[in-house]
């Protein structure tokens, strides 16, 4: 794992000033050891260069080569969080490149025992956004003071207040805005006993299945009952849970921070991310599907998903995904496309109605219909594979893990497994042992003080023999039969396969063809190539598969016909993200940094968004539709949180934290949003966390400017498709431009972290303070939990330390040292640093933080033609959970299986037809490499390239509605007749963009990039104290259409949505352009 | 079997293959690039990544990425054409100049003294390939408010990534307003200041797509003397005998 080499000692002495006859002296000794820490012939200092060239033009004033100028972090310009190495000078940022240690950067990257001071002159690959981030931090528009509205809400007139006033304000309450009372965290976060929220929550949950009375409840709790939302409806929790986190983009670390400040400290369940708006759909079939059987029940998914094995498949295919401008492609998957395409390794398939730059270089580009055009490409792919047994029976047919660990195959599935089928003719539940007389096995608990467990085999048909197997056993191997219609014990049942394939036999090939809008031949070359490469051909999914209304259905079915060729855990197939563990809660670990809470109640109750719970299991129950949709399948629900603060279902909130999230712009139908959050009796209290004034912020009554991704703390985390465990660690690289604090008697920069610990020191919150960690070991300064974190990962996962990083070198140490000369105290200090990780580990952790992160060597990341980090469990392709759950809107059970599900449907699942209505465009978007949605329009780099976006559309629809390149349209739609945003005090912007005409996008379909067309971020005026400050005509270049997207006819405040995987629905919704 | 992973990243390579140029007779190096059309992702990377490192200002680009639209649906792709200086063996440009402020050096980069460079426009017009701008002082940050002590402002924003010029040619410029490189012409010059301690150009470290190559073509064991050996191999405007040092792979 640790790329140890013997390479070190000869570097040292070549790194000194030798000269030209020693170097080849030392590249002697080196002989051909390429792969060793010094492979680069150490480079010249600055007399023999200017020798070299033997020209005057040249001096050597270049210094951005020498590690003392240089710290290693991690980008955050766009979510692919490339390792980043930036060059400083005097305390500026004067360039940014890509770090040759992060596998995003390089492939491979460079072994991690390369010394600092050639690493130092290695540089790697990084997009154009992520050179740009040197606007992002010196952007004229940044706030440096917090600001409170001076105004009414919307109206962007400020007062800047002392960070001091507005914790005060915040947590205290009061006629804040000379408008009434408002009710401050103090009154809304009364509930902090652990005992009491311990004893009402067990109790509330048996209220709402049943097990207790409603009264009962009330007489035994009648001290505690004014800390609930609503005794009558106690399992929608304590108080606490009126105070909403929402966060945009929030990685780990400093994610650690935030969800453990409201949940645990403040004691809210509504900590909710914005997954659904990105890919959601995604994330949470992963989630179905990594269900496992435990104990007798499905459970334990986690939410993720999987992406190919980029660099090593012999065939990809892209679907709805776009990795050369967006998808956390570039830089980390470029290079092993074009490599692969060019070289010949890999031929690539691009399934997406827009000819992408990806299309551009694939064997096949099938621009599909927008509108179920996906599902229809895997139902024929699906349909194909298995009618012509390209499928690899040998893995399907393992039901266990036995019978996976036999054939050396990591992962399992339940294709061989048999479902009872229902009169109605629906596959239902799995059949068990117990339906075929068998006796329910009794088995201890992992945990044996919790009991025991009921075993109930499950079943698959071997020679015609049902075989009752545990899907779990190592021992007894269990293998089916694949494709099995039959009876037993005169019970109907099917194998999941058969299942399967009568689902993608209910239309002929052709059929499926004239769904997607494609050829039928192509659909059989691509099923063919698909099954022509073993294990290393791949679908690769992502936001074009999930961001429609049928959206978990897509995913899984493309998911599933990955496992038709098993391919998950194998070199070129499906592989997931592994990084190293951060919080320390295993035996061995330096610092467990989750003991802090032991004091913290622990949140409860039914979620603002109604997220991980059936409606017919809670005592809001009240026959269907109700009147949300409930998602008991997913979580993170972005499009369902302020539009549920404006309905107060499930009940009111009274205060909102929002970091680093812009819904607004970046929800389809975001215009929804501003009516809600500009109604101070909806939503009483609204804070930002924020770097500039967007288009969210601007509604806030408090903002609070944040640092930004060079001036702080936070642990990128990873992507599926990085095989190698890795950590990437950002860090501060200059001094932040915010204004100093003072929280726990300590100077910080103003932050986000800094809003936490000042919260926490006016309410006294457990969890904060000093001696948390122990004696003599606070929790008063953001670095106290994150470089206890780092620690952690220097130290490895391994219990006897073995797994730790080389001590860096006293040299290294040195250079650590006087790259961080720049820093303020606020920011670093030596001694306290070293204090805080300890004098044996700081050697270690020094080494990680020179290195921006901690990296598996990619060589290492592969072992026997599989994945070293590997995933080893059952692949769920058929979710018992669904059969037994009831939808809230229909109060049908939710389909167990992969399947076409028509789009566009609204939360009930009825078709809408808005084509019939004469809206006769699919809107379409997608993500050009030079914007990130909600922050790059401040980058005047990257909008010289790329200065506005357009209305795209095919040469077929220019003539049809005699329109032409340049002519500027409205886009309307019939949520949105008028095609306007209206920001409140009679302000519009109307949706006009722009004509171009283009050939590579399907007719019918209109296109636009994401990101351009703002109005808040610096594109207006705004007014502080009384002064009007302009903006900036080049933020607000190009047009922004997301309001023209379906809004969901039965809710009328939200966009269309997937009820089942969450997502929010980009390209389901049909518009109308009119030339102005 | 396992596959076999690569051992190293080109990028590694070719950085190799420059120390070792660097190393041995510099009379016999000859800069060249290679741009490998079918590898360029057309990110603009290399673009942005020039502007940055040599702190470009509005109006001065060394290295577009020109896009184009080949073919008619649904038999359509797209085709991207980065365009530095083409560093021609025979360039017209230098010619021009009066004041021989521009001219191809040892290694065959051409180049321009700033400090002679009197901004006569003449080598903008003379270059086939439009590889030249003017510096006319512009500020990317012109527009943007003061707002002294309520935002960042302007004055701190053009201070921290516009004031200072970048080490073109390894030499600290003055502050941005007090001569050279303002009124100058400016142009690629294979980021001189970089190779000169042993690293590639920027817009080759930068290249996502790994779609460029640099070195000394008369290198024969390097990377890029192997890719001239390619049969897609071809230059721009070749029939003007400017003889580019820059090649492209269709």
């Amino acid at each position: 794992m640790f790329d140890d080499t013997p390479g070190d000692a000869l570097t040292t002495v070549c790194e000194k000033n030798v000269s030209r006859r020693e170097f080849i002296k030392c590249s002697a000794l080196l002989g051909g050891s390429l792969a060793a820490a010094s492979y680069l012939i150490p480079l010249m200092d600055g007399g023999e260069r200017g020798m070299a060239f033997a020209d005057d033009l040249m001096g050597n004033a270049y210094t951005h080569h020498l590690p003392e100028n240089q710290i290693f972090s991690a980008c955050q310009q766009c979510n692919t969080q490339c390792g980043i190495k930036v060059k400083i000078q005097d305390g500026v940022v004067k360039k940014i490149d890509g770090n040759p240690f992060s596998p995003w950067c390089m492939t491979p990257q460079i072994p991690y025992t390369t010394p600092m001071t050639e690493a130092a002159t290695i540089d790697g690959s990084l997009c154009p956004k992520g050179q740009a981030g040197i606007q992002a931090l010196y952007d004229p528009y940044r706030l440096v003071k917090v600001l409170k509205r001076a105004g009414k809400r919307g109206e962007n007139k400020w007062q800047i207040v002392s960070f001091d006033q507005a914790v005060t304000e915040i947590t205290a309450g009061g006629n804040l805005f000379g408008e009434g009372p408002v009710e401050g965290f103090k009154d809304i976060c009364t509930l902090k006993d652990p005992g009491v929220a311990k004893a009402l929550s067990e109790d509330a949950a048996a209220v709402a299945a049943k097990k207790m009375t409603l009264e009962d409840f009330k007489t035994k709790h009648a001290a505690n009952l004014a800390y609930l939302i609503d005794p009558d409806h106690p399992d929608m929790g304590p108080k606490n849970n009126q105070l909403c986190f929402m966060w945009g983009r929030l990685k780990d670390g400093r994610g650690d921070i935030l969800k453990d400040f409201f949940g645990k400290a403040l004691g809210t369940v509504n900590t909710h991310g914005h997954t659904t708006v990105c890919q959601g759909s995604l994330y949470f079939t992963g989630k179905a599907m990594s269900d496992q059987f435990i104990e007798g029940k499905w459970d334990g998914g986690d939410k993720f998903y999987w992406q190919a094995d980029t660099g090593n498949a012999e065939f990809v295919i892209f679907v709805g995904s776009n990795p050369y401008e967006a998808n956390y492609g570039p830089p980390l998957r470029i290079q092993k496309i074009t490599e692969g395409v060019v070289d010949g390794r890999m031929k690539i398939v691009v399934v997406d109605p827009r000819c992408s730059k990806t299309a551009s270089r694939a064997w096949k580009w099938l621009p599909v219909d927008p509108i179920n055009g996906v599902t229809g490409v895997a139902m024929g792919m699906i349909q194909w594979i298995l009618e012509n047994k390209r499928f690899d029976a040998r893995y399907l047919q393992n039901a266990n893990k036995g019978a996976a660990k036999a054939d050396g195959e990591p992962t399992w599935s339940q294709a061989a497994w048999l479902v009872k089928i229902g009169e109605n003719g629906k596959p239902g539940k799995y059949l068990r042992g117990s339906d075929l007389g068998a006796e329910i096995e009794k088995r201890p608990r992992a945990k044996a003080e919790d009991g025991e467990w009921e075993f109930d085999a499950f079943v698959t048909l071997s020679n015609s023999q049902p075989v009752l197997f545990d899907p779990n056993s190592e021992t007894v191997p269990a293998e089916g039969e694949l494709l099995v219609d039959t009876e037993i014990n005169g019970i109907r049942v099917k194998s999941v396969l058969q299942i399967i394939r009568e689902t993608a036999n209910a239309r002929p090939l052709k059929e499926w063809a004239a769904l997607a809008g494609i050829d039928p031949d192509d659909i059989v070359d691509i099923a063919k190539e698909f099954t022509s490469h073993g294990k290393k051909a791949v679908a690769d999914i992502h936001r074009g598969v999930s961001q429609q209304t049928s959206g978990f259905y897509n995913v899984l079915s493309w998911y599933t016909l990955n496992a038709l060729i098993g391919n998950t855990g194998w070199q070129g197939g499906l592989s997931k993200s592994t990084t190293y563990d951060r919080m320390g809660s295993r035996p061995g670990k330096p610092y467990d940094l989750g003991k802090i809470w032991k004091k913290a109640i622990k949140g409860w109750g039914v979620s603002t968004i109604r997220h991980g719970v059936a409606y017919d299991k809670t005592t809001l129950f009240d026959g269907y539709p109700s009147k949300r949709t409930w998602y008991p399948f997913c979580s993170d629900i972005y499009q369902e949180i302020i539009p549920s603060i404006g309905d107060q279902y499930p009940y009111p909130i009274k205060a909102l934290f929002l970091y680093m999230g812009a819904p607004v712009y970046s929800l389809p139908a975001g215009h929804k949003l501003i009516e809600i959050l500009s109604d101070t009796k909806k939503l009483p209290l609204f804070i930002v966390s924020d770097i500039v004034i967007g288009e969210t912020s601007m509604y806030a009554d408090y903002i609070f400017p944040d640092t930004t991704y060079l001036e702080r703390w936070e642990f990128a985390g990873s992507h599926p498709s990085v095989a190698p465990k890795v950590f990437p660690i950002r860090q501060p690289v200059v001094a932040p431009l915010t204004e100093t604090v003072r929280v726990f008697g300590e100077d910080v920069p103003l932050n986000v972290e800094a809003f936490v610990l000042g919260v926490a020191e006016k309410l006294n919150l457990p969890g904060y303070g000093k001696d948390v960690f122990g004696p003599g070991q606070n929790m008063t300064r953001e670095e106290d939990m994150y470089l206890r974190m780092v620690a952690n990962v220097a130290f490895g996962d391994k219990e006897d330390g073995s797994d730790k990083v080389k001590a860096a070198s006293e040299e290294e140490q040195q250079i650590f040292d006087k790259s961080r000369k720049h820093l303020p105290k606020t920011v670093y200090d030596l001694e306290r640093w070293k204090k805080i990780i300890g004098p044996e580990l700081w050697p270690h952790a020094v080494t990680v933080l020179l290195r921006g992160g901690r990296f598996q060597a990619y060589k290492d990341a592969y072992k026997n033609d599989q994945l070293a980090n590997q995933y080893n469990k059952l692949i769920g392709i058929y979710m018992e959970k669904f059969v037994t759950t009831k939808h809230s809107m229909t109060g049908k059970s939710y389909l167990p299986h992969a399947d076409y599900v028509a789009c566009p449907a609204d939360c009930t699942g009825k078709l809408i037809d808005d084509k019939s209505q004469g809206y006769d465009m699919t809107m379409i978007t997608y993500k050009t490499i030079t914007q990130t949605k909600s922050r790059t329009s401040g980058d005047y780099w990257l909008s010289a390239v790329y200065p506005e976006n357009f209305v795209e559309i095919s040469s077929h629809d220019a003539r049809r509605l005699d329109l032409h390149s340049g002519d500027r349209v409205k886009v309307v739609s019939a949520s949105n007749p008028d095609g306007v945003w209206e920001l409140g005090f009679g302000s519009l912007i109307p949706m006009i963009g722009k004509v171009k005409v283009i050939e590579g996008i399907r007719p019918g379909v209109m296109a636009f990039s994401l990101g351009h067309g703002h109005w808040g971020y610096g594109a207006r005026p705004v007014v502080i104290d009384g002064v009007t400050i302009p903006g900036d005509a080049r933020r607000g270049a190009g047009f922004h259409a997301n309001a023209a997207m379906r809004v969901d006819p039965v809710l009328k405040n939200t966009t269309l949505c997937d009820t089942v995987g969450g997502s929010a629905v980009f390209y389901n919704s049909q518009v109308k352009l009119m030339k102005v | 079997m396992a596959r076999i992973l690569p051992g190293e990243d080109l990028l590694i390579r070719m950085q190799r293959d420059l120390k070792r140029s660097l190393a041995a007779d510099m009379s016999s190096i000859k800069w060249s690039m290679i741009i490998d059309q079918a590898k360029c992702a057309g990110c603009h990377a290399c673009t942005i990544g020039c502007v940055s490192e040599n702190k470009l200002p509005p109006g001065v680009v060394y290295r577009p990425v020109i896009e184009e639209e080949v073919g008619t649906y649904p038999n359509v792709r797209r085709r991207f054409l980065p365009r530095p200086c083409m560093h021609c063996q025979n360039p017209p440009c230098t010619k021009v100049c009066p004041v021989q402020a521009t001219y191809q050096n040892q290694q065959g980069v051409v180049v321009v003294d700033y400090t002679r460079c009197i901004g006569c426009r003449y080598c903008l017009v003379a270059c086939p390939y439009s590889a030249r701008t003017s510096d006319f002082g512009e500020w990317y940050t012109t527009d943007t408010p003061d707002a002294e002590g309520k935002m960042v402002g302007r004055a701190k924003a053009s201070e921290s990534y516009e004031a200072i010029p970048a080490t073109e040619y390894g030499k600290q410029w003055p502050k941005r307003g007090h001569g050279s490189p303002v009124g100058n012409a400016r142009k690629c010059h294979f980021c001189l200041h970089r190779v000169a301690v042993g690293m590639l150009p920027a817009c080759v470290t930068t290249c996502v797509g790994r779609a460029t190559f640099f070195g000394n073509r008369n290198d024969s064991q390097s990377l890029i003397s192997e890719l001239l050996g390619s049969p897609r191999v071809h230059r721009l405007k070749e029939e003007l005998g400017t003889k580019p040092s820059v090649y492209y792979l269709q």
